[in-house]
């Protein structure tokens, strides 16, 4: 009891929303870790009776899956390129120029989230029919900037406001070139937007299943889209497996960029004026 | 910079991105629109619109995604809200760790989420092994399924948006307001909500455009009847081929989100004067 009497109140109230919290976002993706190492688990036992990594030999050996993950990075990689160089001259010209219409144009990337997913996907799917852009690898790249072109836009754009024009001024007085300011000015205060923004780019590809699934059939076997075939067809300790398989680079991006990653930067994004 | 010159490099800037748009998002759009106003014979008529209004499933359809997104969206917002000021007024051992942690979610694969929660919460899950089948109320293939999958996907965002708009605030005012003797409970309506409403309005445009639209989360978690309009019009496409049909759930799943991305903008634009 000692214990209990020498907390106070607001540690305990602490302590239960720290459990929730964990419970509720962690739970379902520790049970996932669990399954995927366990051999036999069956109802209505607690934890798993015994454990194995006979599925994950099995993914790993699986030629479908290993070609599945070099193509979603293929696409991600360029996906994440593609809108880089498309988005980021447009995310500065937000920021910094004043012409006529730009709050029209900065807020018709609106459009991308308002209009239902599925819905886009599928008058996609008629025109890339007509243009013989249905199972090449091409609409699939296209098909997935859809997701990418408001982040990519409105985030660096929020980043490159926050960029003080004055920094730029001091380096224009000091007789560096409009591009030299850019690149060694602009640019490196702005990086963290960026990267924010490239991250979410190329998680988003990595992630996207409804529009590969619609326009990549048949060849086109993204980790998503084996994914879904994988839990319709096999026990859940494979689609644990694979699970972490599919988890894992994002993870590993994580780490990496954490220290880019402020509330600030992605909060900036949508609130673009 | 002549202001013509601006004006040019400003659009041009754009152009790339926006085209982008134009192909990708605005065209789709708008033969989304042309086909819900046909007819199967390809002639103008409402009869689409006339199915959706009258036919009783789907109403039963529509009535179910209003009731989701609003219920989902309220828990959203007050939760993300209670965990926001929680972290901005605390430095504990405890909130450092929720807020290394809470964004987690947004960088796990949708699909990969979702399945760890139906191991986790179904039936003969995880939980109902852990505390007895008997104890565990149904929660997947029910309504209940599909919010808590919306909570666990948009509350990190959400409060992200929302730590974000609070860090913002300065301590000065705070402690200035408490100096003269103002209640914890005055603090926050006099300074705290006002100062972050907008970010609510933000937080709550993404949220209720994401739910409204959402497909992969209600199409493996909800019921089979009454469905999410995403999942209906997804099925109206690939299992009864209506083309118009679909695409009048579509249009109509669009104005839903346009009202409230109406308010956003209008918002937006407010500040500016």
């Amino acid at each position: 009891m000692w214990f209990f009497k020498s907390v106070s109140k607001r540690n305990l109230m602490e302590f239960l929303l720290v459990t929730l919290f964990c419970l509720f976002f962690f739970m379902p993706l520790v049970n996932l870790v669990i399954l995927a190492f366990s051999g036999e688990w069956q109802y209505p036992n607690k934890f798993p009776t015994s454990w194995s990594l006979e599925w994950w030999k099995f993914v790993l050996e699986n030629d479908e899956v290993s070609r599945s993950i070099m193509l979603s990075f293929s696409i991600a990689i360029i996906v994440t390129i593609l809108s880089i160089i498309i988005c980021i001259p447009a995310a500065y010209a937000f920021a910094r120029l004043q012409f006529p219409l730009r709050r029209t144009f900065l807020f018709s990337f609106l459009l991308t989230n308002a209009f239902p997913k599925m819905g886009l996907y599928v008058a996609i799917g008629v025109l890339f029919y007509q243009f013989g852009l249905m199972n090449t690898f091409t609409g699939i790249v296209l098909i997935h900037m859809v997701n990418t072109l408001m982040y990519m836009t409105w985030i660096p754009s929020a980043a490159f406001k926050n960029v003080h024009a004055s920094q730029e001024e001091a380096a224009r007085d000091a007789g560096a070139s409009p591009f030299k300011v850019f690149w060694h000015v602009t640019l490196p205060m702005a990086a963290p937007g960026i990267i924010v923004a490239s991250i979410f780019t190329f998680l988003s590809s990595l992630d996207e299943a409804q529009g590969t699934l619609l326009v990549g059939i048949p060849d086109y076997q993204t980790m998503p889209v084996v994914m879904y075939s994988i839990i319709a067809d096999y026990p859940s300790t494979a689609g644990s497996v694979f699970s972490i398989i599919l988890t894992l680079p994002t993870i590993i991006l994580l780490l990496a960029a954490r220290r880019f990653l402020g509330a600030d930067a992605m909060a900036n994004g949508f609130q673009m004026k | 910079m002549s202001k013509r010159k601006e004006n040019l490099l400003g659009i041009a800037m754009v152009m790339p991105s926006f085209i982008s748009l134009l192909i990708l998002v605005i065209w789709p759009v708008m033969i989304s629109i042309k086909e819900s106003f046909m007819n199967g014979e390809g002639q103008f008529s409402f009869e689409n619109y006339i199915y959706v209004f009258t036919e009783p499933m789907m109403l039963n359809n529509i009535k179910h995604t209003v009731v989701v997104t609003l219920i989902s969206c309220i828990i959203v917002l007050f939760i993300s809200y209670f965990i926001a000021i929680y972290l901005r007024f605390t430095s504990s051992k405890i909130a450092n760790f929720i807020r290394k942690t809470y964004f987690i979610p947004m960088f796990v694969p949708g699909i990969i989420a979702i399945y760890g929660f139906i191991n986790t919460y179904r039936d003969n899950g995880w939980i109902a092994r852990l505390i007895g089948q008997e104890n565990l109320p149904v929660l997947m293939y029910d309504i209940k399924g599909v919010v808590m999958m919306n909570m666990w996907f948009n509350i990190p965002f959400t409060t992200m948006l929302l730590v974000s708009a609070l860090s913002a605030i300065p301590d000065s005012v705070i402690e200035s307001a408490k100096d003269v003797g103002a209640t914890k409970l005055k603090i926050f309506w006099k300074f705290i909500f006002p100062l972050s409403y907008k970010t609510m309005l933000v937080a709550t445009t993404f949220l209720f455009m994401g739910i409204v639209g959402s497909f992969t989360a209600p199409f493996l978690v909800d019921s089979n009847a009454p469905q999410m309009l995403g999942v209906s019009m997804q099925q109206h496409f690939s299992v009864y081929h209506e083309f118009g049909q679909a695409s009048s759930i579509a249009v109509i799943m669009f104005i839903m989100s346009a009202g409230i991305g109406y308010l956003y903008i209008h918002s937006m634009m407010k500040e500016e004067k």
